[in-house]
């Protein structure tokens, strides 16, 4: 018999022959309990930590109990710390705070730390702001992202009050993460701290005040923020900012009132500086604001109507596609010609409410009034937003023409790619495919027309 | 109906439509409301089963005598526990018809087969929680099969009483040809205890797999269940 079946068995004996032991403890159930979670607690082996540990979690309920725990900090290494002090913090008695504090001060390194500033969300109280809000600062990621989290779980009737309060003197890094943590506790009572915020002089300060207003914002703060919108930078952040009026726009669900509120706030900047935020009212579209944009591109400024094409190119539907049809035959200059094409085009593939259908009725408009190469195979290459049978009827023509046949087998594919378009056509989808095949340089192309032959599917490989 | 539906029975197989023996099935469901229909149902059943039928007929009664099965039913499935082909179906019935006759035929089947249908009676026997059966396993836990000796082991630990672990920790002690066995068989003890609220008990077979002597996994496990233990009392 091995060795360790021996050693099995002397222990069996000794149980059996020793029953008053188990008695014994039996006895005093919850100091034998208390014990074994405290031996667990302090194991090296994690599976067996992690036992103890999901007791301190949920068993043995009172304050002597977190105290014995907390007691058991000073013994563990930084990772046991961590552990513990994560599960003190599920356990949410207050009890522990004390050590938790020790902790984020005295804490033996970022993991301990990190996991003290952690716990302090469900431990802590307003009492402990300070201590969180100059973690913000720290130089440890960790302990930033924990500090944070922690300010967002902090209960307390005056802790937003306080943390706008903190915000007005920080600096622009803290000032940016207790915005994003008013914005996350959703302190819709503190906007005004958020509209003053908005013309900051730090682009990741205006930026957080602007999508705080965005979420939790009303129509009443619109006019307010288009100061933050113009004094955005172009380019990304002035997106992020139109983006974030367009989001209180889109909760208004009348869309003529969608468009009063928008142009009520519009008179209330300069009129100088109402151009820049046209750009802002193709975002949030409607009919009302469709006359407004459209005869400004339609104007004698040329600068003017530039601006005013781009914001019928951010349309959010396909209302405007006339518009721009009648600009694209009206102008005379070939530069603004091609952008209200380009922008015709843009709106045209749009996949909002309309049937593919329409879609596809309109970028054959477009084909007929595309004048150059480039112009033509840009409508061929947005086609393949119409999931249509009658789209690939549209495109095989192009296949037989070389200057478009690489871009035409590329769409083709797109569309084949829809299997409740292919399946109804697999006799005419597998001709074109063919077609494809034989055309296409692309291996990704053919590999594509194959899989779509066979009835398989291709997943798109990630950006 | 019923007639028609037994009479498409005597050929029937995996493959038929179902439809044909729906009357069998309306049956099955009504007799759980009214015990002559019940009756007769499981009549015809044994008649049938005592009769010619393909075995996917037989599998086919077989499970509708789980459902409707009652002492009567006992002696024509036993009958097929010996069988090789057989066996497994009249285990499916014998394991859910509530009466101790059932228990009984498949102990008394226990020393006319071997191999695996002697395995399988055994774990219709621990499915059954057949405390009637430990002294017959405990002594099954030694045998030269190892599969028998396993499955005997793992049938102790699902009856889960004072016997049977008694049974098992013996087993340790004397002739543990099987260790892992015996120990699945006492974990699955000790939880059937906790559940039933025994704690003491279920408290001192996690305490003597806990030792050091055994295997981290094994130890690991016997700690949960003493923590269970413990959680349930603080």
């Amino acid at each position: 018999m091995a060795p360790r079946m021996w050693q099995c068995l002397i222990v069996l004996s000794v149980w059996f022959v020793l029953p008053p032991t188990i008695s014994r403890a039996a006895d005093h159930p919850s100091d034998e309990f208390l014990q074994m979670i405290v031996q667990l607690i302090g194991n090296s082996d994690r599976e067996f930590r992690a036992a103890g540990l999901e007791q301190v979690r949920t068993s043995v309920k009172g304050v002597p109990a977190t105290k014995l725990f907390v007691a058991q900090l000073p013994k563990l290494d930084s990772a046991g710390q961590a552990a513990l002090l994560s599960a003190l913090a599920d356990r949410g008695d207050a009890a522990a705070r004390p050590a938790v504090v020790e902790l984020v001060t005295v804490g033996r390194d970022e993991q301990v730390r990190a996991a003290a500033l952690a716990a302090l969300g469900s431990l802590g109280g307003t009492a402990d702001l300070p201590l969180l809000i100059k973690a913000l600062s720290s130089a440890s990621a960790v302990e930033r992202a924990a500090a944070q989290q922690s300010l967002v779980q902090t209960k307390g009737d005056t802790v937003n009050k306080k943390l706008v309060a903190e915000s007005k003197s920080a600096a622009p890094a803290v000032k940016t993460a207790l915005l994003e943590v008013l914005t996350i506790r959703r302190a819709s009572d503190e906007l005004p701290a958020f509209l003053a915020a908005v013309t900051d002089d730090n682009a990741q300060v205006r930026a957080a005040a602007l999508s705080a207003l965005g979420q939790l914002g009303h129509p009443e703060q619109i006019a307010g923020m288009l100061a933050g919108v113009l004094k955005s930078a172009k380019g990304n952040e002035r997106d992020n900012a139109e983006k974030d009026v367009a989001a209180i726009c889109s909760r208004i669900g009348n869309e003529d009132k969608r468009g009063s509120v928008l142009i009520d706030a519009l008179n209330t900047v300069p009129v100088a500086d109402r151009d820049e935020l046209l750009s802002l009212v193709g975002r949030v579209g409607g009919k009302k604001l469709i006359s407004f944009v459209a005869d400004i591109a339609a104007g004698d400024d040329a600068a003017r109507r530039k601006l005013a094409i781009d914001a019928l190119s951010k349309w959010p539907d396909a209302s405007v596609a006339d518009q721009l049809l009648e600009l694209i035959s009206r102008a005379t200059d070939a530069a603004e010609r091609h952008l209200a094409f380009q922008a015709y085009v843009k709106i045209a593939a749009a996949r909002d409410g309309r049937s593919d259908k329409q879609r596809l009725d309109r970028m054959k408009e477009a084909m007929k009034v595309a004048q150059t190469t480039e112009e033509q195979s840009l409508v061929i290459n947005r086609t393949r937003t119409a999931y249509d049978v009658e789209s690939l009827r549209f495109l095989l023509p192009f296949v037989d023409q070389p200057q478009f046949a690489q871009g035409a087998c590329e769409t083709i594919v797109e569309i084949a790619h829809h299997r409740e378009v292919r399946d109804p056509n697999k006799a005419e989808f597998d001709k074109a495919l063919d077609k494809v095949i034989e055309t296409s340089k692309d291996p990704v192309v053919i590999d594509r027309a194959k899989r779509y032959q066979r009835g398989e599917t291709w997943e798109r490989p990630k950006k | 109906m019923l007639d028609t539906a037994f009479e498409a029975l005597k050929k029937f197989d995996w493959g038929s439509d179902l439809a044909e023996l729906a009357a069998i099935e309306d049956a099955a469901i009504a007799g759980h409301a009214n015990p002559e229909t019940r009756e007769e149902l499981e009549n015809r059943l044994i008649s049938a089963l005592n009769g010619e039928l393909t075995r996917d007929a037989q599998d086919y009664v077989c499970r509708k005598l789980a459902m409707v099965g009652t002492v009567a039913s006992v002696p024509a499935l036993a009958g097929l526990l010996v069988k090789k082909e057989n066996s497994h179906l009249a285990r499916f019935a014998l394991e859910r018809i509530p009466v101790a006759e059932a228990a009984q035929a498949l102990r008394e089947a226990l020393s006319h087969v071997d191999g695996s249908l002697k395995v399988g009676i055994i774990s219709s026997l621990g499915a059954r929680r057949d405390s009637a059966a430990v002294a017959t396993l405990g002594g099954l836990i030694g045998d030269r099969d190892p599969a028998i000796a396993r499955s005997a082991a793992l049938a102790l630990g699902t009856i889960g009483n004072a016997e049977s672990a008694q049974a098992l920790t013996a087993a340790m002690r004397t002739s543990p040809i099987n260790p892992q066995a015996i120990i699945d068989g006492l974990l699955s003890c000790a939880e059937a205890m906790l559940v039933s609220d025994q704690r003491a008990a279920a408290s001192a077979i996690y305490k003597t797999l806990a030792a050091d002597s055994h295997p981290r996994l094994v130890r690991l496990a016997a700690t949960r269940g003493l923590l269970s233990c413990g959680s349930k009392q603080a």
